[in-house]
């Protein structure tokens, strides 16, 4: 281990260079803080985007609500963009608030520590630079890492392995006879894609999920000049969405009268679709909507039926070296098999060891599930954040909306450390513990705990990755930092709960939100 | 003894085969007999379809699991049965028993007891599948398969049916197993659920579809030289098992069924006249009364490698 260098700490050490540390970098500084670095293993920013190039990537959120209120775009082409656009859209955020200059790629961060004397956090990289910052910001992103499935003879297969979240654009599929493991999210996007231009194209099913039409169009012409001339006429149809959105945490969050319709409106979308009883039986859920992500499409089910597609439901029995073989004994052979099987979650540790207070190892507090205070602090940690951290996903709303929620807080966490001097902030262990008490009795309620299987939950079926409720609601409780909720502790070495003494927080707020078109004049801070 | 149905996944898991992994030109099969081969060819027949009858159960229970676990068994057991019908089918091809690649004819009972399972088996209760379900299997299990295997001669034969045994043998022990479990459940529940909900139309049209399925069966096994007693005793083994659990006799499926398998296992009992009867007038069910034959069974074949992901050159 190398010496972290003696130099001056940096205010924020934010690890990730996706949406989510971008995010926060651009409301650095923004509210005046710009000594800050972003640690980024990749060779480019974008992260979940720069990763999913898969033919048909595209986010299932529209595009209005899925990208930040500080940064508003109206160039959207279409409701739903593509990863191609969504990946322009991060680059052009970079570049209009100078972000380039704080990142350092190609840095993999390896561990964190906690210095407790200096109040510092020493971040280690793999090729030995060591990072300091006052506060640490974690954006390594809930769905970064993907590799291979553990399926049986896998290593056996001779053909082409491609996963979705790692394409290889150089392979033609053209009159290949091609097999997609999985269908979820990615792959509902892919199959149609592949299945126009593959020979043969064969999807493996394990469970069916809920499929939702989708109301796709490409943007206007005349929509899009509205949005450049008047933002708040952008802003008011984001609003609009949102609220869509929000009504539909009623079906999906909760089981209701409404989560019925939604399933209704599901069912109907399959009748429509599919007409062979068996087929149509295949493809229906067995567990209330909203328990696993909505499926978003209009050309799934068509694509499976085309003369050269197959939907196969049997277990995976191994994979061989020509193709895969199902428990019904047989083999079908292929030149390339697709793997949209998800992501490697952490639901139970930690991407790398993150070390807090008096040496406690964060990935041993999570071997049960992951736990935080209103998903951003964990006790013990202090002046450490997270974004997207435990119980913060939403399973209705666009996730870059409870992210802005997050970085709100972070940033105004940052400034209170940075202006009152502080050491540590630290929230304290029973506010945390209650806090999650009541999440986890909030969280037997929804849908995601009604009994099916999924990534949000543990294997014991703890659930550390889902918010119970309106993405409003989580806004309103990220939107107040009570400082009472937290051991503040200065660099004098005051200590809050010695002096029973809690800091009052100025309820500043911070300049006003910006669209990308009014800070292209705006001055840019630099330096 | 209360089995272990997570162990029994894992094991499930790791004891899968294919059709891939048996030589279907190994030498043998001239050790059929020009006499045996017409009962043979018919007694296959009826073989296969009835495995495809087995899956599609299984397909139901899987629905109707009350565990993850157990449902992932069933989802097992679904494609299992439907290996064994197909490894059947190659048997049955490699006999020279397929006209070239048609499957064999379902006969009416099979055709009836399809149409019962796509109308009514996904919403049976697990106490009713998970009932007929264990008797079908034993006697498969116990009779037929013992059966052919004394008469047949070709070792690829026998090659098959141990594995076809070793699978089934698991399936017997998660059945029994879950006829337990169902007799434990509260019997409060029990009772609800089988006068609620068992005796539905559904039900009385099954029960009337079972009988003389199992009796034209009967029939041709011993019309090939089975001896009756070999399926009796099959039958009384379901009801040992059984009756050596408090769980299961707590049953009312269970019970219905044994009563039953005592009518069927007593030769003189005049049940026996309306099952005949009732294989008698089935014969006589128009076949248009019947609906379009679903996909599911389709699914069916006798190739180990499936032929749609065959490079052109080799499938033409
Ligand atoms: C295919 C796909 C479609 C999606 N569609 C939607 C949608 O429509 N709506 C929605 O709300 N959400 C969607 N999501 C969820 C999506 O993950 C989030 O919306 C968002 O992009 C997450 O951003 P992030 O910055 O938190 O993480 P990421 O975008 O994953 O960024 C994390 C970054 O951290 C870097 N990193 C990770 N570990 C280290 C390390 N040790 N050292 C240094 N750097 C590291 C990674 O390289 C990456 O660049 C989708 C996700 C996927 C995969
Ligand atoms: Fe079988
Ligand atoms: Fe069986």
């Amino acid at each position: 281990m190398t010496r972290p260098k003696a130099v001056t700490p940096h205010t924020t050490v934010i690890i990730g260079a996706g949406f989510a540390g971008l995010g926060t970098a651009i409301r650095l500084l923004q509210s005046g803080i710009e000594d800050f670095v972003i640690l980024e293993r990749g060779s480019r920013v974008g992260g979940t985007w720069r990763d999913n190039t898969y033919p048909g990537a595209a986010c299932d959120i529209p595009s209005l609500l899925y990208s930040y209120s500080f940064a508003l775009n109206p160039e959207w082409s279409r409701g739903y963009s593509g990863s191609a656009e969504i990946l322009g859209y991060i680059d052009h955020m970079v570049e209009r608030f100078g972000l380039l200059r704080f990142i350092r790629f190609h840095t993999t961060v390896t561990a964190a520590t906690f210095d407790a004397a200096a109040g510092v956090w020493n971040v280690e990289t793999e090729d030995g630079t060591a990072y300091r910052g006052r506060t640490a910001v974690m954006a390594a992103g809930p769905l970064a890492n993907a590799s291979l499935p553990d399926i049986r003879g896998i290593d056996t297969f001779t053909g082409v392995k491609i996963h979705s979240a790692r394409w290889d654009h150089s392979y033609d599929f053209a009159g290949k006879r091609v097999a997609v493991v999985g269908t979820g999210a990615s792959a509902v996007q892919i199959i149609p894609e592949l299945a126009g231009v593959a020979a043969q194209l064969t999807v493996y099913q394990r469970t069916p999920g809920w499929v939702i039409p989708r109301t796709d169009y490409r943007t206007p012409w005349w929509t899009k000049q509205l949005y450049r001339r008047m933002p708040t006429a952008q802003r008011a149809a984001r609003e609009g969405l949102f609220w869509v959105h929000e009504t539909m945490a009623l079906g999906m969050v909760w089981s209701t009268p409404l989560t019925r319709v939604i399933e209704q409106i599901a069912g109907a979308h399959l009748r429509r679709q599919v007409r062979d009883p068996w087929l149509r039986r295949q493809l229906t859920p067995d567990f209330r909507a909203g328990c696993k992500r909505m499926l978003v499409s209009n050309d799934y089910y068509p694509a499976l039926q085309r003369p050269n597609s197959k939907l196969v439901t049997w277990p995976i029995a191994t994979i061989s070296p020509d193709g895969i073989r199902t428990s019904d004994g047989i083999e079908r052979q292929f030149d390339a098999i697709v793997f949209a099987t998800g992501f490697d979650i952490t639901k139970t540790g930690t991407p790398f060891p993150i070390t807090g207070l008096d040496g406690r190892l964060l990935a041993d507090e999570w071997r049960h599930g992951a736990q935080a205070y209103k998903s951003v602090n964990v006790s013990g940690y202090p002046n450490l954040f997270f974004t997207f951290g435990p119980n913060s996903g939403p399973g209705h709303n666009s996730a870059l909306v409870y992210m802005e929620s997050q970085i709100e807080y972070i940033v105004r966490a940052t400034k209170t450390i940075v202006d009152r001097e502080l050491l540590m902030l630290d929230v304290r262990g029973h506010v945390q513990h209650q806090y999650n008490v009541r999440m986890q009795e909030r969280l037997k309620h929804t849908t995601w705990n009604s009994g099916c299987r999924s990534w949000y939950l543990t294997d014991d079926g703890f659930n550390g990755a889902m918010y119970p409720g309106f993405a409003t609601q989580y806004a309103r409780q990220m939107g107040e930092l009570r400082l009472a909720d937290y051991v503040v502790t200065a660099r004098s070495g005051k200590r809050s709960d010695d002096t029973e003494h809690v800091v009052e927080l100025p309820r500043r707020r911070l300049p006003a939100v910006r669209t990308l078109e009014r800070t292209r004049n705006a001055r840019v801070p630099h330096r | 003894m209360a089995l272990d149905l997570d162990a029994m996944l894992v094991k499930i898991s790791e004891r899968q085969w294919a059709l891939a992994d048996i030589d279907w030109e190994a030498p043998g099969a001239e050790q059929i007999s020009a006499e045996q081969w017409p009962g043979l060819k018919a007694f296959m027949a009826d073989l296969v379809w009835i495995e495809n009858v087995g899956a599609r159960g299984f397909a139901a229970m899987a629905r109707m699991a009350p565990t993850e676990t157990l449902a992932d068994i069933y989802r097992y057991f679904h494609a299992e049965e439907q290996r064994h019908a197909n490894a059947e089918l190659a048997l049955m091809k490699r006999w020279g028993m397929l006209d070239g690649d048609d499957l064999p004819e379902p006969n009416v009972n099979i055709r009836m007891a399809i149409e019962w399972l796509d109308r009514y088996a996904d919403d049976m209760p697990l106490s009713v599948l998970g009932t007929v379900i264990p008797m079908l299997e034993v006697a498969l299990d116990g009779a037929l398969l013992k059966f052919l295997l004394d008469e047949v001669h070709d070792p690829v034969c026998h090659q098959v049916f141990e594995k076809i045994n070793a699978d089934e043998s698991r399936h017997l022990a998660v059945d029994f197993q879950v006829l337990e479990m169902l007799g434990n459940a509260r019997l409060r529940r029990l009772l609800i659920e089988s006068v609620g909900k068992t005796l539905t139309p559904g039900l009385l049209i099954g029960a009337l579809m079972y009988i003389p399925l199992l009796n034209r069966m009967r029939n041709n096994i011993v019309g090939m030289g089975l001896q009756e007693e070999r399926l009796y005793a099959a039958m009384h083994r379901f009801k040992n098992v059984g009756e050596r659990s408090s769980g299961t006799r707590r049953v009312p499926t269970y019970q219905v069924l044994k009563w039953h398998a005592d009518m069927v296992v007593n030769r003189r009992h005049p049940y026996h006249l309306l099952a005949n009867s009732m294989v008698w007038a089935s014969d006589r069910v128009p076949a248009r009364i019947f609906g379009p034959i679903p996909t599911w069974f389709k699914e069916l074949t006798s190739e180990p490698v499936a032929v749609e992901t065959l490079p052109a050159a080799v499938a033409s």
